[in-house]
């Protein structure tokens, strides 16, 4: 199993999310987060924002599925044609043991 | 050294808190979070938790469509509900006995949205008061 963090623009959440239930991966954790990249935030006028708004997706799924998961999220997620800074980052874990806890089994 | 993701109901917070604190690990991080499972396709569930709703959200007020409707977005797997989620560090030989003090604590007998447990390998710790590194930062 592998924990996908996908973190996007708040703005592409539910594209994203939508697009990745289409595709049969309907579980996923989001959560509201603020961070800077490369670029040390933004510059607008005199003014530094380096706490811009995100939303991190977590979701774990089966080691085959990675692929499939992450180019929804890099196609999707993407804005414009080339992409643009800001448009977010993916990271993949690995976990180790899944357990459900309403069935009380080991296993997604 | 591993860390255990726990997503469990915000009403459970307190329960797995107590929980923890009796299988002898204190320690743990949470946030609010929001989350949805993989789809639910055993319709014996689904009906008696649509009645259950239904039955809840009935009133004078509220136009029965209305009230249907919402039911429907609640059970078509499309919602985000709210949930904690608990990040606890541990040793490998506490790994079991936290799962367990979790799972017991957070079933319900609804049968679903009890949340998951993820164990992850941590490479490395370390604690900010005395600088210790390793196994030492966990306890």
């Amino acid at each position: 199993m592998l924990l996908i963090r996908a973190i996007v623009r708040p703005e592409k959440k539910d594209e994203v999310l939508a697009e990745l239930s289409s595709a049969g991966f309907n579980a996923a954790t989001m959560v509201d987060v603020v961070g800077r990249g490369k670029q040390k935030g933004i510059k607008i006028g005199g003014m530094v924002y380096d706490e811009i708004p995100k939303t991190l997706i977590l979701m774990v799924v089966p080691d085959e599925e990675k692929e499939k998961v992450v180019k929804i999220v890099l196609e999707t997620a993407r804005t414009g044609t080339e992409g643009t800074f800001g448009d977010g980052k993916i990271f993949v874990s690995p976990v180790e043991e899944v357990y459900t806890i309403s069935r009380n089994t080991k296993g997604l | 050294m591993k860390e255990i993701m726990a997503i469990v109901r915000m009403k459970k917070t307190g329960a797995t808190k107590k929980a923890l604190v009796a299988a002898g690990v204190a320690g743990f991080t949470a946030i609010r979070v929001l989350g949805r499972g993989k789809l639910v396709t055993d319709s014996k569930t689904l009906e008696e938790c649509r009645a259950k709703l239904l039955a809840m959200g009935m009133d004078d007020f509220t136009d029965a469509g209305d009230t249907e409707k919402l039911v429907t977005s609640f059970l078509d797997g499309s919602r985000f509900f709210p949930r904690r989620l608990f990040t606890i560090l541990a040793h490998d030989e506490d790994v079991p006995r936290i799962i367990e003090a979790i799972t017991r604590a957070n079933r319900t007998e609804y049968g679903i949205g009890d949340g998951a447990i993820f164990v992850m390998p941590i490479e490395d710790a370390a604690r900010v008061r005395t600088g210790e590194t390793g196994e030492a930062a966990i306890w």
